[in-house]
């Protein structure tokens, strides 16, 4: 079983000190349908960032960029969906509401919480233990880009203004291709095997990112490596920079749609050199990976996952404990 | 706290230090300051930030109760004293650039609404609301929901000088969404030692770092939490020489002071 040979990097339980366990996980996310990244303000419609191309090529190009905030939203949602389905979630100490994303009112003791961290809540504040990373795209954002010419809608998010006049203006509303990709780093904390499951799981079942809507944002999530260490492995960018050098030296046409499989194998071998760096102890197999993912999808199936999320979700019981009591006592003392 | 264990800081510390380039592979962010509703990074990263990343000091995964608002520096970062000091890092060309970002705070749920600096997702609160009424969940927020933010762009170098043995780590995590900086670390250089005179420095200092009986004349402050940096610090008393770079002797984690 591939999660044993990850135990020296993952925790036995909860602890609220690091302890520098620090497992990577490479990132393959594909777009499956248009998708739109905007950039928050002002600047380009799309999100995108001139950065050196390679590592050895050092032109600059735009490369579309999935910021850290847009992966972690959407995926903490997903398993918050299933947390919620089986009655996970609790209710926040300070409104009386169920636990709740960024509305000051987390519920502290879900798996969520717990893992995924919150600031300031009704007493206390949880750093988050899965610390993701803005992905590049590895084709220059050029390639990548469509446009299309739609009706302008104003600022009252209708067709007509505050007179009522139709609008006459269109403009032009640019979109990512599908079939796009994006390379990513993941870092979980000091997790516990099921809390490596939790994460990935979400990842796994996450398919919608960006912005809000049922017909794009449609992506696909795949896992091209898990290391195991005291460190950190290299940033994405370093990553994307060092396949962009790859696929230029194994003349691979650098046009979309790009070859998935010339792209996955040009991935490996630049992660497959990372085990001799700093800090960084071991990379599962090919066949271990495929073991990791097996069980991570058994644990999330339909007959495992209510046995599973509980069995998370107790783990967290003897902590929650000593927090009543402590805050029993204060107010005894009071 | 007995004297014996006072005067083991002030023997003579350290006899190299290492410089160090860091590289942000992310954009960084610190809430260095707050004007109206945008929150601005300082062209700095505090050395207490780089302590607890280098993973000198380990601050707790859950705070509860006081510790919540209460920084851990003094019994963190104290008991440092004599084995490892790090500089706050500076930016490598004059000025580092950066960018602004828009902020703002969503709900998971279905419906929600943003209210007095917060975001509501109670529906039944909405009529209670429409009376006049205040429910819980539409009471302003301490803390903002929506924003603008001075970010260090990505690719900014910044240097440093760290003292002490030990491998560092070659990727670290810093700021409130814990970018990602490479370490980049330099050969080790002797640290000489000068006597008392008068000298200019030429890299950041923490003002809550300096020894005790040194004399400042001039310098520049850079305002941030939890305590100023000072630049291009003129003073009198001992130094340091680490290749070119000048600074007062005897630099310690809040003075190497344990004491509250
Ligand atoms: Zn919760």
């Amino acid at each position: 079983m591939s999660i044993e040979k990850l135990q020296s990097f993952l925790a036995p339980n909860y602890e609220n000190f690091p302890k520098g366990r620090t497992i990577g996980v490479v990132v393959l996310r594909t777009t499956q349908s248009e998708t739109i990244f905007r950039t928050e303000g002002t600047g380009e419609p799309m999100c995108r960032e001139s950065v050196q191309a390679g590592v050895q090529n050092t032109e600059s190009i735009l490369r579309l960029v999935m910021t850290k905030r847009k992966q972690v939203a959407p995926e903490r949602r997903r398993g918050r969906e299933f947390l919620r389905n089986h009655e996970l979630l609790y209710t926040a100490p300070k409104s009386d509401s169920p636990c709740s994303l960024n509305t000051n009112a987390p519920c502290e003791m879900c798996v969520d919480c717990f893992l995924y961290g919150f600031a300031a809540g009704g007493e206390g504040a949880q750093k988050s233990r899965i610390w993701t990373e803005d992905a590049f795209s590895v084709l220059p954002s050029t390639e990548l880009i469509g446009d299309r010419t739609i009706n302008a809608v104003f600022e009252t998010g209708t067709m007509r203004d505050e007179k009522g006049n139709a609008s006459t203006a269109l403009k032009t509303s640019e979109y990512i291709k599908p079939g796009v990709h994006f390379l990513d780093i993941a870092t979980l904390k000091d997790v516990t095997a099921d809390e490596l499951r939790y994460a990935l799981g979400n990842l796994l079942l996450t398919t919608r990112y960006g912005a809000v809507s049922s017909r794009v944002g449609r992506m696909e999530n795949q896992i091209l490596g898990v290391f195991g260490g005291i460190s950190e492995l290299p940033s994405s960018l370093e990553l994307v920079q060092g396949v962009y050098d790859r696929l230029i030296a194994e003349n691979v046409a650098l046009e979309h749609p790009l070859n998935t499989n010339a792209l996955i194998e040009a991935t490996q071998s630049v992660i497959n050199t990372w085990t001799n760096k700093r800090g960084i102890s071991m990379q599962l197999s090919s066949e271990e990976l495929d073991a990791l993912i097996e069980d991570i999808d058994r644990h999330w199936s339909l007959d495992e996952q209510e046995t599973f999320l509980k069995r998370l979700d107790e783990s967290y019981q003897p902590y929650r404990q000593i927090k009543q009591q402590s805050t029993k006592k204060g107010r005894k003392n009071k | 706290m007995p004297q014996s264990e006072l005067n083991l800081s002030d023997s003579p510390t350290f006899t190299t230090a290492r410089l160090v380039e860091l590289w942000c592979a992310e954009p960084v962010f610190f809430a260095s300051r707050e004007l109206s509703d945008t929150y601005y990074t300082e062209g700095a990263i505090g050395n207490y930030a780089l302590a607890y990343a280098l993973g000198w000091a380990r601050a707790p995964y859950r705070l509860t109760g006081k510790d919540t608002g209460r920084p851990r520096y003094r019994e963190d970062l104290t008991p440092l004293a004599g084995q490892h000091y790090i500089l706050p890092a500076w930016p490598v060309e004059n000025s580092p650039s950066y960018r602004f970002e828009r902020f703002n705070a969503l709900s998971d749920a279905y419906w929600y609404a943003m209210t007095n600096n917060r975001v509501a997702t109670a529906r039944e609160d909405l009529p209670l609301k429409r009376t006049g009424k205040k429910p819980n969940t539409y009471r302003p927020s301490n803390f903002p929901q929506t924003g603008r933010l001075r970010i260090i762009d990505r690719g900014n170098r910044f240097q440093t000088l760290v003292f002490g043995e030990g491998e560092l780590p070659e990727y670290i995590r810093v700021g409130k969404f814990t970018s990602k900086v490479r370490v980049d670390v330099g050969e080790a250089l002797p640290v000489r030692q000068l006597p008392a005179d008068t000298y200019r420095c030429n890299t950041y200092l923490n003002s809550a770092d300096l020894p005790p009986d040194l004399e400042p004349f001039a310098f520049d402050l850079i305002a941030i939490p939890p305590a100023s940096l000072l630049k291009n610090l003129q003073f009198h008393g001992e130094a340091w020489q680490i290749g070119n770079f000048l600074i007062p002797a005897n630099l310690e984690f809040l003075g190497g002071n344990s004491r509250e």
